[in-house]
């Protein structure tokens, strides 16, 4: 298999323990064990059957052409990652984040009770490999009571040079805080990881719209992982147009009363492109409730992968967990493969998961156009109406924008295209 | 303005059409009844360009161009406007906003200038008060939760807005009370001009009564087989398609 790219991480795994912060150099061990015995993940495991990283990083890159980068967000904390670094000279000081390298080498630092320690995942490849190879990222606490007007915006440009990155982003949010992060991707890596840890604390809010307009050669895994407390509530909104490999999962435990997640997906797939969206919500204590909505638009012969999957334990009465899988396929090599998985062990609860794919409906693409609308503007208000639900849900106009900007850029070149399929 | 020769037309290999002739000269209303399945819904689509509709010989002449091979956009852009039988919802598309993408594509299409927002705000508003179409109606997603006779109204406004030279109305009477009917039928009265013509499909005589017609055809086996002046809808009130259209062969 990646015999050489194998042996390659691992060379690079042996220089990195320990080597940002000695104490990390167990975590960091155990990490690379686990990278040892299983190697990349590929699709004869489970969770990656569809999603195969070890072939996509095997493949030759993609040419691509030159990324243009979105423009940093104005009036908030940027955190610039050029092909991974950290950029110090950008703002997120603003709000008292701090460089991930610079708090990890402090003596006694806060944050060894927090990496690697938010909600576990020992057997997680893409947290492993992460972990072992960890070298930069951004660390923020924001103290109880304080709500953070500037958006974080976290803004990641990647060219495809340079070698592979790992980055790592640990967000608190202490008692009835609140936080607005604004992730963006531009360009290609040529492979990278991204792990981001949140809490949040009692009552607190964390609104995340994360934002990937790779190139088509992009090949990233990253993961979000979130442990959200009583009252709390973290609201995501996920775009992302694909590339060679692109996977981004959530990993969430609803772990107080009434603790809430809102995810709302928006997939632009087109070419051969592929994105992975995969969404893990336990629910461990009463009366959580999770809703998520992912929706697709698959063109050229992209594919699309969602696997929602919905623990709720014992303890976990009263839960409401929803999710729905919509997909819109422009071109019938396009593909959506949708694994929901349901493990109940309560008995009072409401779960429910649904899935639909279908072309546009012709009868209304015919209406828009016996008014004079032309066939790939019509297709794209209807493109557009299918994200509408989801788009004004982001309370930030300026966000709101931005994403829909990424929307509507995907539109003008790609709505029209099953035109000439059929 | 409108000449149909011959038109044959096939619906999912089967011919629906099988001839149909029929002129509506400018400025005229044209009524074309007929029973269930005769092919008027069909003809109104086939007027407006629906993918599936093949015309498999004949020609539809509107200002001498034959439009068959024309995309619907582009026959809605010469004037051809179709109010539906059925009206669609499209959820998240707002009425505004498709109001103001059909004009300025029409315009675009023509090579005519858009409207600015205050012109087009000033011409939705007018024509919206005509016919008691309210701030709110404009304000939802096209149709989603209009009534029955909400969504008619909603076609008699695109109707006013874009100003076609002929405008198909396929049973713009189904599902309407009296009052909504008179409604509609003014807005229709209203754009009467001698340049704009009509093609009314309807069941009922009543209709009639509201927008009189100058010729009335009897569409049935997929083709005219009967036209008349408007005494024609009273004698099939009284006596049915069946005995009238016997007596006329
Ligand atoms: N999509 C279709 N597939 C197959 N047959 C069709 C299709 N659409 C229409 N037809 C057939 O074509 C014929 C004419 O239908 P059309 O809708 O034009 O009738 P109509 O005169 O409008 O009837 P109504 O008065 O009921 O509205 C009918 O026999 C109908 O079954
Ligand atoms: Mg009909």
């Amino acid at each position: 298999m990646t015999g050489s790219l194998s042996e390659s991480l691992l060379a690079t795994m042996e220089k990195r323990r320990g080597a940002v912060a000695p104490w990390l150099g167990d975590l960091q061990g155990q990490a690379q064990e686990f990278f040892k015995r299983e190697g990349l993940p590929n699709r004869r495991v489970e969770a990656w059957r569809y999603s195969d990283l070890a072939k996509a990083l095997r493949d030759d890159p993609l040419p691509d052409a030159t990324p243009v980068f979105a423009p940093e967000l104005q009036q908030a904390a940027v955190a610039a990652f050029v092909n991974g670094v950290l950029d110090d000279k950008s703002s997120y000081a603003r709000i008292g984040a701090v460089n991930l390298r610079t708090a990890l080498g402090e003596k006694d630092s806060p944050l060894a009770g927090v990496i690697g320690k938010v909600y576990p995942q020992a057997d997680h490849p893409i947290v492993n490999l992460n972990t072992a190879l960890l070298e930069e990222g951004l660390a923020l606490r924001v103290p109880a009571g304080e709500k953070v007007s500037l958006p974080l915006h976290l803004r990641f440009l990647w060219t495809s040079a340079g070698s592979d990155r790992h980055l790592r982003l640990l967000i608190q949010l202490e008692e009835g805080a609140e936080l607005t992060v604004y992730e963006t991707h531009d360009g290609a890596p040529l492979f990278s990881t991204v792990v981001t840890e949140f809490t949040l604390g009692k009552g607190s809010k964390l609104t995340h719209i994360r934002q990937e307009s790779f190139l088509a050669g992009a090949r990233q895994a990253a993961v979000t992982l979130g442990e959200i407390a009583e009252e709390a509530t973290y609201r995501a909104f996920y775009f992302s147009q694909g590339g060679q490999f692109a996977r981004h999962e959530a990993l969430l435990k609803l772990a107080g009363e009434t603790a809430h997640a809102e995810l709302d997906g928006a997939v632009m797939v087109a070419d051969q492109r592929h994105c992975d969206n995969t969404t893990v919500i336990e629910h461990a204590a009463p009366n959580a409730t999770s809703n998520q909505v992912f929706r697709s638009v698959l063109a050229g012969s992209a594919r699309g992968v969602y696997q929602g999957c919905i623990k709720v334990g014992q303890v976990a009465q009263k839960t409401d967990a929803r999710q729905l899988s919509r997909a819109l396929l422009l071109s019938h090599k396009a593909e959506i493969v949708t694994k929901p998985e349901l493990e109940i062990f309560a008995d009072d609860v409401k779960c429910s998961h649904g899935a639909t794919a279908g072309e546009l409906d012709a009868n209304a693409l015919f209406f828009l156009r016996a008014r004079g609308i032309p066939e790939a503007e019509a297709r794209a208000m209807l493109i557009e109406a299918f994200f509408g639900e989801a788009l004004d849900k982001i309370e930030s106009d300026v966000l709101r924008e931005a994403v829909a900007k990424s929307v509507n850029a995907w539109l003008t070149t790609h709505a029209g295209e099953a035109a000439h399929v059929e | 303005m409108l000449e149909i020769k011959d038109l044959h037309v096939n619906v999912h290999g089967k011919e629906i059409l099988k001839g149909l002739n029929l002129k509506v000269p400018p400025g005229e209303v044209h009524a074309i009844m007929g029973p269930n399945g005769a092919g008027k819904s069909t003809t109104s689509y086939t007027l407006a360009g629906r993918a599936g509709y093949e015309v498999t010989k004949g020609e539809i002449d509107f200002f001498g161009e034959d439009v068959t091979a024309l995309a619907p956009e582009e026959r809605a852009a010469r004037g051809i406007f179709l109010a539906f039988q059925y009206p669609l919802e499209i959820p998240g598309v707002s009425t505004m906003n498709f109001l103001k993408t059909a004009m300025n594509s029409q315009a675009k299409i023509r090579g005519e200038k858009e409207l600015n927002a205050a012109e087009f705000l000033r011409a939705v508003r007018a024509a919206a008060k005509e016919l008691n179409i309210s701030e709110d109606m404009l304000k939802r997603p096209l149709n989603v939760g209009f009534s029955g006779g909400e969504k008619k109204r909603n076609e008699t406004l695109q109707m006013a807005l874009l100003k076609p030279k002929l405008a198909i109305l396929d049973e713009m009477d189904s599902g309407l009370d009296i009052d909504a009917l008179k409604l509609v039928a003014e807005g229709v009265n209203k754009l009467r001009s001698p340049d704009r013509s009509f093609l009314v499909i309807t069941h009922y005589q009543r209709l009639l009564d509201y927008i009189v017609p100058d010729v009335i055809h009897i569409l049935a086996g997929g083709k005219i087989v009967l036209s008349g002046d408007k005494s024609l809808a009273l004698q099939l009130e009284q006596n049915g398609y069946d005995a009238v259209i016997a007596k006329a062969a």
